[in-house]
């Protein structure tokens, strides 16, 4: 069984928490004491991932580190339909990782403001909101386009993948780090949608949505 | 800052902003609203602040017909605001006056417009035509309105034909302090835009344009990208300036205190009984056989708040006065729709309603009472109806249905064509349960096999004739069911009233002894000594008159307490009953 490294507020461990619900994988947690107890800078977690950073998955042998990284594998070895990260199509593979490198972009600017005001870290909040505000201007027009070219999710295929799930959860924690949402529309729509996928789970902060009205 | 104009519309968000099952978080002058459309297609601008913590409500659950606050799940009826369920109090009816602030909502030229106490209709647009305008993507701002709206004077931009064209000449048709109408040409191309500057706040605001044109498919999303580069190109040289300048202070929203028709009592009828509403019979039906549907409109405005299981009093055209649930489901609040059986031994009340009311007759009726609330924390909800006692089960039906939570439906009826509201009834799908044409010993039989197996946290709820809910209250005792877990709902008292004794009433926090001589009732003597007491039955079975017994053994004569309320001897229903001890001591 796969175990994950996790943390209950680590909007990275909530990535893959969600894909594998999604995709209905079983897996162990070990919880590691993030804050305040800075668990993750242990010494035998540093065994495990000398950055010292959460998620860590180990798999069958493999240890592999990186929300992002760990999205990929998950989604290639454990959904049979190819659609979460379609390994057949290089067009959507550049498009996923397009997005997986603009949801690092969100969790250095929204997950790091979020850090200060929640955890105390010592960042420049200003700029790590502004930064943040940036990329959600980008997303936002992206979406709206998308959603009026008749395409709900980030990338073009008409199912969502890994690149949703990579930027969803600093996206929905972003007021946490004093971050509206009220000026993203088309971003607020879609996390409507992301929470009406099958497998949906929350994490404190981050709520369901009402099922959608029957067709 | 000058104190901003509430009284103009301004649109607050595009009708594209609002699909099903979604809540937009908008705002305007400073005030935020929580902006959704119900699967009727209403759309409601509420404030935007749970009454109970605060919270935000355009973080909430838009189910279709209420919304859900996120904390601690209040939920908010449909066009009316009104809470309709607390789940902290399971077994209570939220008060009426829990009615959150609404704001009008007028959805044209593809944008929702609103405004706090807007004078006059919608401004008509010159030029644009209604239904074949093209709403473009809304640009947030972070500048003043009046700032923005400048700008837009120069706005330039391609008409519609000509995109890729450079030279086209743009005249300014119209403007204001929040709007411009600009006119684009070039080589025979001519398109009209116009743009409005919501105010959001002191140093926010909101572009949104619309053109006047319908063009379709990749053309549409090239005018749209068009003027999204444009648009944006200005917010930034906006953003720029407006860096530059000291951050205007936020508008501050005034919250107002619960409305005063919401805060103040009906008037006072003679009778006592209230009947503060006007209503239009929009529709009159056929629900069954010998049973009749009734639609009621309000004259104005919208009717108040209802929960499952609510009843209205109807004062008909011969004086009569009759109880009559609320058949509706969960955020249908444009009208209430009641169902009238015809009593053969009609005293005038269903007579009236089914031979002399008629479609487009206005009736008085009371607000809307709940003395049978249902609980929507059990594991399992039975629902057991005999003929016309569907009506207060079939609106709670419909409230669990919406909410997703498990229950069933068992309706006694003498046939098919005696089951009321079949199009409702269809919705319900496999939770309901038809029990057709049986005799008494036969649903004696049904209900006992329905009221095997009592667990912890089912609830039944009961209403029919009343040898049939004596029946199943006793079979519900025999079989486990706690008083706590049977609800039931008569639709009259059968007791022969027994009115032969005079005793002494106190009333604690009036300070008053009152004597109830034989003949008459203890709801009679408060009334005439200026006590205010809600009623509507007046026979002991709806429960309005419900009052609280601090000292004293009342005689209970109503059929509205269970046998554990009875016992407990600390509730009275002061239309019917009254005191086996010499002296009864009021909680009034």
């Amino acid at each position: 069984m796969i175990t994950l490294y996790d943390y209950e507020l680590s909007g990275n461990c909530y990535k893959l928490r969600l894909l594998m619900s999604m995709l209905g994988v079983k897996y162990k947690a070990v919880p590691v004491d993030f804050y305040p107890g800075r668990e993750h800078k242990s010494e035998w977690f540093l065994a495990i991932n000398p950055l010292g950073q959460l998620p860590v998955i180990e798999d069958d042998g493999l240890i592999l580190r990186d929300a992002q990284a760990i999205l990929v594998y998950l989604a290639a070895r454990y959904d049979p339909s190819k659609k979460w990260y379609p390994v057949d199509d290089p067009k959507m593979l550049g498009e996923i990782g397009q997005w997986l490198a603009f949801a690092d972009g969100i969790t250095s600017t929204s997950s790091a403001a979020r850090l200060h005001d929640g955890l105390f870290y010592d960042f420049d909040v200003d700029a790590a909101r502004a930064g943040a505000h940036r990329l959600f201007r980008i997303l936002d027009e992206h979406l709206w386009f998308g959603e009026q070219e008749g395409r709900e999710w980030i990338c073009s295929a008409p199912h969502p993948t890994v690149a949703d799930i990579a930027c969803f959860p600093y996206i929905m924690l972003s007021e946490e780090g004093g971050i509206p949402r009220q000026d993203y529309s088309a971003i607020r729509r879609w996390c409507d949608r992301v929470k009406r996928i099958d497998g949906f789970v929350v994490m404190s902060g981050v709520f369901p949505a009402s099922p959608a009205r029957a067709a | 800052m000058p104190e901003p104009d509430r009284s103009r519309w301004h649109p607050i968000a595009a009708s594209h902003d609002l699909p099903f099952r979604h809540v937009y978080h908008a705002q305007l002058l400073g005030r935020e609203f929580a902006v959704w459309r119900a699967d009727d297609g209403y759309v409601n601008v509420w404030e935007n602040r749970c009454l109970h913590r605060g919270v935000r409500l355009s973080i909430g659950m838009n189910d279709g017909r209420e919304l859900k606050c996120q904390y601690h799940g209040w939920r908010y009826a449909n066009r009316t605001a009104g809470c309709t369920y607390i789940p902290a109090h399971p077994a209570d009816a939220p008060a009426r006056t829990i009615t959150n602030r609404t704001f009008p909502a007028v959805e044209r030229y593809g944008l929702v417009w609103s405004a706090e106490e807007p004078v006059g209709e919608v401004p008509a647009l010159a030029g644009v035509t209604e239904g074949r305008q093209l709403v473009l993507r809304g640009i947030p701002v972070n500048a003043a309105a009046e700032d923005v709206a400048e700008r837009l004077r120069s706005y330039r931009f391609q008409p519609n034909g000509a995109l890729d064209g450079k030279d086209a000449e743009v005249a300014l048709e119209a403007a204001s302090d929040t709007s411009v109408a600009l006119r684009s040409r070039e080589a025979g191309a001519d398109t009209l835009a116009v743009f409005f500057v919501q105010p959001v706040d002191a140093g926010r605001s909101v572009i949104r344009g619309v053109l006047d044109d319908d063009a379709e498919g990749p053309q549409r999303i090239a005018v749209m990208r068009h003027h999204n580069r444009l648009l944006s190109k200005l917010r930034d040289e906006a953003e720029r300036e407006a860096a530059g300048k000291p951050a205007p202070a936020s508008i501050e929203p005034v919250y107002e205190r619960v409305s005063a028709e919401l805060a103040e009592m009906p008037e006072v009828t003679p009778h006592g009984r209230k009947a503060a509403l006007r209503v239009e019979v929009a529709r009159k039906f056929a629900a069954a056989d010998g049973i009749a549907g009734f639609e009621l409109r309000p004259i104005k405005g919208l009717l108040p708040t209802f929960q499952p299981g609510a009843h209205i009093d109807v004062h008909m055209p011969n004086g009569e006065i009759r109880q009559y649930s609320i058949t509706n489901g969960p955020g249908e609040s444009a009208s209430y729709v009641i169902g009238v059986k015809l009593e053969p031994d009609s005293k005038g009340g269903s007579k009236c309603m089914h031979e002399t009311v008629r479609e487009g007759d206005v009736l008085a009726i009371s607000e809307p009472r709940n003395n049978f609330p249902l609980r929507r924390d059990a594991l399992k909800t039975l629902f057991i109806a005999g003929g016309i006692g569907i009506t207060p089960l079939l609106a709670m039906a419909q409230a669990l249905q919406n909410q997703r939570l498990a229950f069933e439906l068992h309706y006694f009826a003498q046939n098919e064509s005696q089951m009321a509201f079949r199009d409702r009834l269809a919705a319900l799908g496999s939770s309901l349960r038809p029990h057709l044409g049986l005799d008494p010993a036969a649903t004696g039989a049904e209900l006992r096999r329905l009221l095997h197996g009592y667990e912890a946290g089912r609830q039944v709820y009961l209403c029919g004739p009343g040898p049939m809910l004596e029946a199943a209250r006793s079979i519900a005792a025999e079989l486990g069911w706690p008083d706590s877990s049977v609800h039931f709902e008569y639709f009259k008292n059968t007791n022969t009233i027994d009115d032969s004794s005079s005793f002494e009433v106190a009333l604690a926090r009036s300070v008053m002894t009152l004597q109830v001589p034989a003949g008459r009732t203890i709801l009679e003597v408060i009334r005439e000594n200026g006590i205010e007491m809600p009623s509507s039955c007046e026979q002991g079975a709806c429960g309005t008159c419900l009052c609280t017994v601090i000292e004293g053994e009342p005689d209970h004569q109503d059929v509205y307490l269970n046998d554990a309320e009875r016992r407990a001897g600390t509730k009275i229903l002061t239309c019917v009953s009254r005191s086996k001890s010499p002296r009864l001591v009021l909680d009034l």
